[in-house]
C-alpha cells in the first residue's frame, strides 16, 4: 500500500465537538483508505472505533458521521452523495443511509472527506462551513421551521441558493426526536433511515450548511475518469434495464408494482388496486405530464430524475413540490389508499418538510387508518377520524407527529413501538421488523429477499436491496421471488455491493451498472487497481463491521423476524397464498451459513472476521460481554 | 408493429388455435413500438404442445429490442435480468415455468424489473 494520499480524497476529516465548541481536522490515514474507501465504509470504521456499546443513540457520545467518498465532486454522474452513519434511533444500532444532491460534493470542495459531530450543543446551533471557516452559529431563529423553510431562510441570510449553499438538516420532527426523523437537504434529498434526524436533534443541531467550496479536486487519471464516466452514462442511458430509470427515475414504480403485487396497498390488507381504471394516474409519463416541472438533478448528473413540480390546480395551486421517488408514491400513496397521484405528490412533500421517513410514515399512517376502520382505535384516541385516501386527514396526523402532540406523540415512536403500546387487535395490524428498522416501501410478501434483508441487516435498513446485474455475481439472471434457496443465496451473495457503492460518494441509481465499470471509475480517480472481487470483499468487510457493532450492543438474532402483518400471507394478487413464514427459519439459516455468521449468537465467525481482515475486533466479540440492548 | 396511439388495450388479432394474450406493461411497451406507457396486448395463437417459452420466443422474434431485453444473453433459453413475467396473475415459478404448456386463454404479462428508492 502506498502512504501517499490516493486521488479523489481531500485527505481530512472535519471534527466538531459540540459540547466543548471545538473544531479541528484529522488527517485521513492513506493506508486504511483502500480497505474502507469512504462514505459508509469510512463511517462504519469511525463508528465502531469511537462509539462504545453502552452509548445509546441519544447519548452525546454517539457520533453523527456525514461522509462522502472518492468519486464525490467528480464529473461522474450522481456524485454529490452523502452517507450518514450513526447509532440510529429506530434500532439503537448501526446506520448507513444516503442522500444525494450536492452536499457530498460540497464537503469535498471544502477540503474534507467527512464531518464527524460528537457531543451536544448547549443550545440549538447550525454548523456553517465555508472552506476553512467552520463555525457553530445560533439556530434559534430556525427552530420550528420545516426542512424547506430552513434552507430558504439560510439562502436569504447568505444570499446564496441552489448548489451554492447546501443545507442538510432536520424539520420539526427531528427537533422533537421523532424516532423516524430524517436529515434532508437540497429540497428533496433525504438520509431517511434509522432516525438519523433524531440523532441530529439530540445533539441540538438544526442543520449543516456548506457553501460550495473552492478547494481543488485531485484526480489520478483525468482522461481515464472521463472515459469511465462516459462508459457508465452510456450504459445507464441505453441498457434495457436502466432506460426507464434514465428517463423517469423511479416514478413508474407503483404502476409497475401493482400487477406484480410488490406495491403495498392499504397497509398490506390487499394487493388489488382500489380503482383499477385509475392506476394509469401512477404511470411515470402521466405523473410528469400533470405538473409544470423542471429538472433538479444532483451533482454532475445527466439522468432525467429528481425533478421539481408546481402544483397545477386545487387548493395548493402554485406550491412547489418535489417529484416523488417510488417510495414516496408508495408511502404517501398506495399504502394509504391515495388514488390520485397529484394528492400523493403533495403529501410526499409535506412528509419531507416535516422531516420524517416516508417508508415508516406509510406504515404508521396506514396502521392508524386501518385500526380506525376496524375499530381497534377510536377517533377520540387519535383526535379525529381518517379514511383511506384522505390526504388532508393524513397530513393532519403528520403534523401531530412532527410536533409530538396528542396521538402524534405515541406515533412519533414509530409503528412498532406505537402498536405495542396500544396492543390488542391493533398490534396485529402493524408492519415492522422486531429489530426496529422500517421496511422499505414495497410489499415484501411478494419480494422475500427484501424482507429477509430487512431482518438480518445491521445498518438500519435493507443492506443488499434488489439485485443489480445478478449474473456478474454468479447468480442466475432471474430469481424466483418465492424460492427459499434463491432468496437466501441471492441476499447473501449480493451482501457488500451496496456497502461498496455507498462508500464511493455516488448515487445508487448511477452505480446501477456493471461493477466492473464502477471499479474502472474508482481506479481512474484514485490510482488503485480495484476489481469487482475486491469491491465485494470491501463491501462485505463493512457489512461485517456493522454486524459486530450491533452484536456488541446486544442486538440479538431473536429480533430478526417480521411482525404478524408484515409476514402474513397475501389474500389476493400475484402472491396470493404465498407463505414466507413457512420458509423463514430455513432462509435465515441458509443466509447465516453463506455469510459466515453464527445463527445462535449472531456473531460473525472468527474465520469470517479473519477473512475480511478484521482480526483486531475478535476480542471485542469473543471475550467481552455485550451491552444490554437499551432502546 | 402495433398501433397504440389510440387504445392499445383494445388491440386484437385472434385466429384459430389456443388463444394466449401477451401484455407488455408500461416501460416494456418501448420494446414493442410503444412509448413506455399504458399497455399493449398481443393476442397470439399457440399450437397444442407450445409452452410459455415458445410463445414468448415467437413474439420477441418480431421485436429485436424485446428480444434483447427479455432473454439472458448468456443463456437465451432463459429469462434475463430485466423483465418480470406474470402468468395468469401469478409470478412465473408459482404455477407455471417457461416449460409449462399453454392453455387456451392464458395471459402473460411482461413487466419491467423495477428497483425502488
Amino acid at each position: 500500500m502506498t502512504s501517499e494520499m490516493p486521488g479523489g480524497y481531500a485527505g481530512k476529516i472535519l471534527r466538531i465537538d459540540l459540547t466543548n465548541e471545538r473544531v479541528w481536522t484529522q488527517e485521513l490515514p492513506p493506508e486504511e483508505l483502500r480497505r474502507y474507501v469512504g462514505g459508509t465504509g469510512l463511517g462504519a470504521k469511525i463508528l465502531y472505533e469511537e462509539v462504545p456499546p453502552n452509548v445509546n443513540w441519544d447519548d452525546p457520545e454517539n457520533r453523527l458521521i456525514l461522509a462522502t467518498g472518492p468519486l464525490a465532486g467528480s464529473p461522474i454522474w450522481g456524485t454529490g452523495t452523502l452517507s450518514v452513519v450513526t447509532a440510529g434511533a429506530m434500532t439503537n444500532g448501526g446506520t448507513s443511509t444516503q442522500a444525494n444532491g450536492f452536499f457530498g460534493a460540497s464537503i469535498k470542495y471544502s477540503g474534507y472527506d467527512a464531518i464527524v459531530l460528537q457531543g451536544k450543543a448547549k443550545d440549538w446551533v447550525y454548523v456553517y462551513i465555508k472552506d476553512d471557516v467552520v463555525e457553530l452559529r445560533d439556530a434559534r431563529h430556525l427552530l420550528g421551521k420545516d426542512t424547506w423553510e430552513m434552507q430558504e431562510a439560510l439562502y436569504d441570510e447568505y444570499g446564496l441558493s441552489g448548489h451554492q449553499l447546501s443545507v442538510y438538516g432536520i424539520g420539526p420532527a427531528g427537533e422533537k426526536l421523532v424516532r423516524f426523523a430524517i436529515i434532508l437537504g437540497d429540497y428533496g434529498h433525504a438520509a431517511s433511515k434509522n432516525g438519523c434526524g433524531a440523532v441530529m436533534g439530540s445533539k441540538n443541531v438544526k442543520c449543516v450548511a456548506i457553501v460550495r467550496g473552492t478547494k481543488p479536486l485531485r484526480i489520478h487519471d483525468p482522461a481515464g475518469m472521463y472515459a469511465a464516466a462516459e462508459e457508465i452514462s452510456w450504459d445507464l442511458k441505453n441498457d434495457p434495464s436502466t432506460q426507464g430509470l434514465y428517463n423517469w427515475g423511479t416514478l413508474g414504480g407503483v404502476a409497475n408494482g401493482v400487477p406484480m403485487g410488490t406495491a403495498p396497498v392499504k397497509n398490506y390488507t390487499t394487493n388489488i388496486w382500489p380503482e383499477p381504471e385509475k392506476l394509469a394516474l401512477y404511470e411515470a409519463p402521466a405523473i410528469r405530464a400533470r405538473f409544470p416541472h423542471r429538472g433538479h438533478q444532483c451533482n454532475g448528473c445527466g439522468m432525467n430524475h429528481c425533478h421539481m413540480f408546481v402544483m397545477p390546480e386545487g387548493p395548493y395551486k402554485g406550491q412547489l413540490v418535489d417529484e416523488p421517488e417510488y417510495e414516496g408514491l408508495s408511502g404517501c400513496g398506495s399504502a394509504l389508499g391515495v388514488i390520485d397521484s397529484m394528492q400523493t405528490t403533495w403529501l410526499n412533500t409535506q412528509v419531507d418538510k416535516a422531516g420524517v421517513d416516508v417508508n415508516e410514515w406509510g406504515w404508521a399512517a396506514g396502521w392508524v387508518i386501518e385500526c380506525l376502520e376496524k375499530g381497534h382505535l377510536t377517533p377520540e384516541q387519535v383526535g379525529f377520524d381518517i379514511k383511506w385516501g384522505d390526504a388532508e386527514g393524513i397530513n393532519k396526523l403528520l403534523q401531530l407527529v412532527a410536533k409530538r402532540e396528542g396521538f402524534g406523540d405515541i406515533l412519533g415512536e414509530g409503528t412498532m413501538r406505537a402498536s405495542k403500546k396500544i396492543g390488542g387487535e391493533a398490534a396485529k395490524c402493524a408492519i415492522y421488523i422486531e429489530k426496529g428498522p422500517s421496511p422499505r416501501g414495497h410489499d415484501h410478501r411478494s419480494r422475500w429477499t427484501e424482507m429477509l434483508d430487512a431482518a438480518v441487516g445491521s445498518a438500519g435498513t435493507i443492506e443488499t436491496g434488489p439485485l443489480i446485474r445478478p449474473t456478474e455475481l454468479g447468480l442466475p439472471a432471474r430469481q424466483n421471488p418465492f424460492d427459499p434457496d434463491e432468496v437466501a443465496s441471492s441476499t447473501a451473495i449480493a451482501l457488500g455491493r451496496r456497502h461498496f457503492e455507498d462508500s464511493l460518494g455516488s448515487c445508487m441509481f448511477t452505480t446501477r451498472t456493471y461493477l466492473e465499470y464502477v471499479c474502472r471509475a474508482l481506479n481512474a480517480v484514485t490510482g488503485w487497481d480495484y476489481t469487482k472481487e475486491e469491491a465485494m470483499e470491501m463491501g462485505k468487510r463493512v457489512a461485517v463491521l456493522f454486524r459486530a457493532f450491533n452484536i456488541r450492543r446486544g442486538i440479538g438474532t431473536e429480533l430478526e423476524k417480521p411482525s404478524a402483518r408484515y409476514g402474513s400471507i397475501p389474500v389476493d394478487g400475484p402472491a396470493q397464498g404465498q407463505n414466507v413464514m413457512a420458509h423463514w427459519d430455513y432462509m435465515r439459516q441458509k443466509w447465516y451459513d453463506m455469510v459466515g455468521f453464527d445463527i445462535e449468537t449472531g456473531k460473525p465467525k472468527i474465520e469470517t472476521l479473519r477473512k475480511y481482515g478484521l482480526d483486531h475486533i475478535i476480542p471485542d466479540l469473543y471475550e467481552a460481554e455485550p451491552a444490554s440492548h437499551a432502546r | 408493429m402495433p398501433d397504440n396511439t389510440t387504445n392499445p388495450a383494445a388491440k386484437t388479432a385472434t385466429t384459430a388455435g389456443l388463444r394466449v394474450t401477451i401484455e407488455a406493461v408500461a416501460w416494456i411497451t418501448k420494446f414493442v413500438g410503444g412509448d413506455g406507457t399504458e399497455r399493449i396486448n398481443f393476442d397470439e395463437t399457440a399450437q397444442p404442445g407450445d409452452n410459455i417459452r415458445t410463445v414468448l420466443k415467437k413474439l420477441s422474434g418480431k421485436y429485436p429490442q424485446l428480444r434483447e431485453a427479455l432473454w439472458d444473453p448468456d443463456n437465451p433459453r432463459e429469462i434475463g435480468e430485466h423483465v418480470e413475467i406474470i402468468v395468469n396473475d401469478a409470478f412465473l415459478g408459482v404455477d407455471h415455468t417457461l416449460d409449462s404448456e399453454i392453455k387456451d386463454g392464458d395471459r402473460i404479462s411482461l413487466i419491467g424489473q423495477f428497483m425502488g428508492g
